[in-house]
């Protein structure tokens, strides 16, 4: 993490009139097509219980289903390798890399790499990486990180993305969506096709059959996984479902919760690397399954979050979101997932704000697919840092006083009589219909970027008098 | 050495012992799978989910026609070379000879083990503009179809050519990804490989604006074989 502080990103975030073009453009689309796509399947209600059952179910039994894969696997000519942290993980991977001597990577789209930092440490040893999904590939030529789990580039514009590759890749000048990706194929081509290892992530492993699941729509996870010789799959500890069954159930959710497709374009089934008469597909196939704090969530009360099947949709239902995209968040995992997450492997200390970062509205507990309470983890994560002494200054200084007033009605009647008075005072000065434009401090942050609503005319309790009157 | 899979499970079951997992059950009890033998209907439902990302169904009335338009296809997409499917893997017979009375030649697609031997065929491969395949299944209910790989059977050929023509007799069609689970037991122990295809290759990296034609093909022809 950097030095620049949550209440900082988010400034620069609000302040950056681009951003606000990209986000309106991609988060709203996103929804609205999430839900059309669950109104094309039948008994959706149903299917999200039993995508919550399944994903519940296989989390509680998770050490079985792990063994249970790692065994079917390796029955079938796979490699296995469990790392405990993303540094170890880094070091299996390198030492692959060595084993087969590779010099060039491509690689398709993997969170669990981007924990690792595994570009960089490559860098090091001076192997070339390529990363292959469009969206990734733009901010790996930004030097920038992904924000949003789905679509990584989703804070640029198509004129910023058309002037990037055109500087970096070298290809034609043009901020046609059309032609850029035209060129795009032509010049990664001659990469997947030259690559010595194909390096992607895993959607879902099998456990009944020892197989990784991989969904993606441009190809591209495809090609990484059959073009190199080498195929290294990168997956966290929870991304798994004990049979094909429950695999059919929780691909009925995940597109349709992503991107708003039935099905994505390519849905790879990979059970061990190519078998001797098969006319292609990588020699070996290495599987690197890694915890990096996940085990710890595990035994807490976040535990909730590890049913995560990594669609998105709460980042696009978020309204904090929609404000302040994913980089403000600070982490590789952002939106409402991030929130919890990100605290929860990396424990509170300097996370503390990220459960802050929420209305609570419970939107992205309505989209979820397996209907995780996130706002329960938020809360829970809130009290936390309360405890650790880590909670933003405005709720150390301002409960109290809250309490103090809140407890006594009296004094809170009359607190509210004030404000109300104070407001419209300033309202009337200000002259925006009753909306506050300026709040004094310490309020003066709440308007900084948006209005505050006029107060109306009488308060609840004094209408609620009114009406038992 | 260190026994990071031991260190690793065992972390687990500990954590397990004091996780709250809110709504897990001790199993997820067996559900019904959907049978559905109405060819039909399920040719209709799969057109339409396939032609809604892009695809272009065919439906010729008898065999001779199907192998007329395959081969007027790839004439008219100027290919005199594909990559496909062995002979008995395309669900078309007389299709072989008439690739070979119009002077459509098949590529050789197995891919050597060694590095030198393999970069240089996959080169060559990149080149050819058709892929003529069979499919194993169809699955009506998201328009997608299942390719499972085999010595006969290369992954390529529906992946690196810019237009992918798919032969699927209606008799493979299954009303969804469980019903033909449910039906091959054994999928995954037969090969390395199984891919569903729902469409041509497509993006919405840049501004969610949907482009097609990325890694993949960029043009799908499914023929529905009688």
């Amino acid at each position: 993490m950097t030095n620049v502080t949550f209440y900082e990103r988010v400034e620069d975030a609000l302040n950056n009139e681009q951003l606000h073009v990209a986000l309106n453009r991609t988060t709203a689309r996103l929804g609205g097509l999430r839900t059309t796509a669950f109104a094309s399947l039948p008994e959706a209600e149903a299917v999200r219980d039993r995508a919550r059952m399944i994903r519940a179910h296989t989390i509680s039994k998770l050490a079985d289903y792990l063994e249970q894969f790692a065994a079917n696997l390796e029955q079938c000519g796979g490699y296995v390798h469990f790392a405990a942290d993303a540094a170890e993980a880094n070091q299996i991977v390198l030492a692959l890399a060595k084993q087969y001597q590779v010099k060039t990577v491509v690689k398709g789209k993997s969170m669990v790499s981007e924990e690792m930092h595994l570009n960089h440490e490559f860098e090091h040893l001076g192997i070339t990486v390529w990363e292959s999904d469009l969206g990734e590939r733009i901010v790996q030529e930004a030097g920038e990180m992904p924000s949003h789990i789905i679509a990584p580039a989703i804070h640029y514009t198509r004129e910023q993305v058309g002037d990037l590759l055109h500087k970096k890749l070298n290809i034609p000048l043009s901020h046609d969506p059309a032609v850029i990706v035209g060129h795009v194929r032509e010049k990664l081509r001659q990469e997947f096709l030259v690559a010595d290892m194909g390096i992607t992530g895993v959607n879902f492993a099998v456990a009944e059959t020892g197989t990784i699941a991989l969904v993606e729509n441009e190809g591209n996870g495809r090609l990484t996984s059959t073009a190199p010789r080498v195929h290294v799959a990168l997956m966290g500890i929870e991304r798994i479902v004990p049979t094909l069954d429950d695999l059919s159930v929780v691909l009925q959710v995940l597109a349709r919760s992503a991107t708003g497709q039935k099905l994505s374009v390519y849905t790879n089934l990979l059970t061990g690397p190519r078998r001797s008469p098969e006319a292609d597909g990588p020699e070996a196939l290495h599987v690197v399954i890694v915890d990096n704090g996940r085990s710890k969530v595990l035994g807490t009360e976040l535990a909730e979050i590890l049913y995560c099947i990594r669609c998105g949709a709460c980042l696009n239902a978020c309204p904090v979101y929609q404000q302040i995209g994913g980089h403000a968040y600070g982490s590789v995992y952002p939106g409402p997932v991030g929130a919890v997450l990100t605290p929860g492997l990396k424990g509170i200390e300097p996370w503390a704000d990220l459960p802050h970062a929420s209305s609570l509205c419970g939107a992205c507990k309505e989209v979820c697919p397996v209907r995780i309470d996130i706002p329960r983890m938020l809360l829970k994560l809130r009290e936390e840092g309360h405890e650790k002494g880590l909670a933003p200054a405005w709720v150390k200084m301002g409960l109290p006083v809250y309490r103090f007033v809140a407890t006594k009605p009296a004094l809170f009647k009359w607190a509210i009589k004030l404000s109300g008075m104070g407001a419209r005072l300033l309202a009337s000065a200000q002259g925006k219909g009753g909306w506050l434009t300026k709040l004094p401090p310490p309020l003066s942050g709440w308007t900084q970027h948006r209005d505050f609503p006029p107060f109306a005319a009488k308060s609840f309790s004094q209408q609620f008098k009114e009406m038992s009157e | 050495m260190r026994d990071s899979r031991k260190i690793v499970l065992d972390q687990i079951r500990n954590s397990l012992k004091s996780g709250v997992l809110p709504t897990a059950r001790a199993s997820v009890p067996p559900r019904e799978v959907a049978v559905n033998t109405d060819y039909a209907a399920m040719s209709q439902t799969f057109q339409r989910d396939m032609e809604a990302v892009g695809a272009k169904i065919h439906r010729p009335v008898n065999s001779f026609a199907a192998v007329d338009l395959v081969v007027d296809l790839i004439q008219e997409l100027g290919g005199n070379e594909i990559l496909a499917w062995d002979d008995a893997e395309l669900p078309l017979t007389g299709l072989p000879y008439a690739l070979h009375k119009a002077g459509i030649r098949r590529v050789d697609q197995h891919v050597p083990a060694d590095d030198a031997g393999r970069k240089q065929k996959l080169a060559a491969l990149g080149e050819v503009r058709v892929g003529l395949t069979g499919a194993s299944a169809g699955l009506a209910d998201t328009g997608s179809l299942a390719m499972i790989s085999s010595a006969a059977r290369p992954r390529l050929a529906s992946l690196l050519p810019l237009t992918h023509i798919a032969l699927l007799p209606i008799n493979r069609l299954y009303p969804t990804m469980a019903s033909f689970f449910a039906a091959h037991p054994v999928l995954t122990q037969d090969a390395s490989n199984l891919v569903f295809i729902s469409g041509p290759s497509r993006t919405a990296d840049i501004e969610m604006t949907l482009t097609v034609g990325v890694h993949g093909p960029k043009y799908i022809h499914v023929v529905l074989c009688p």
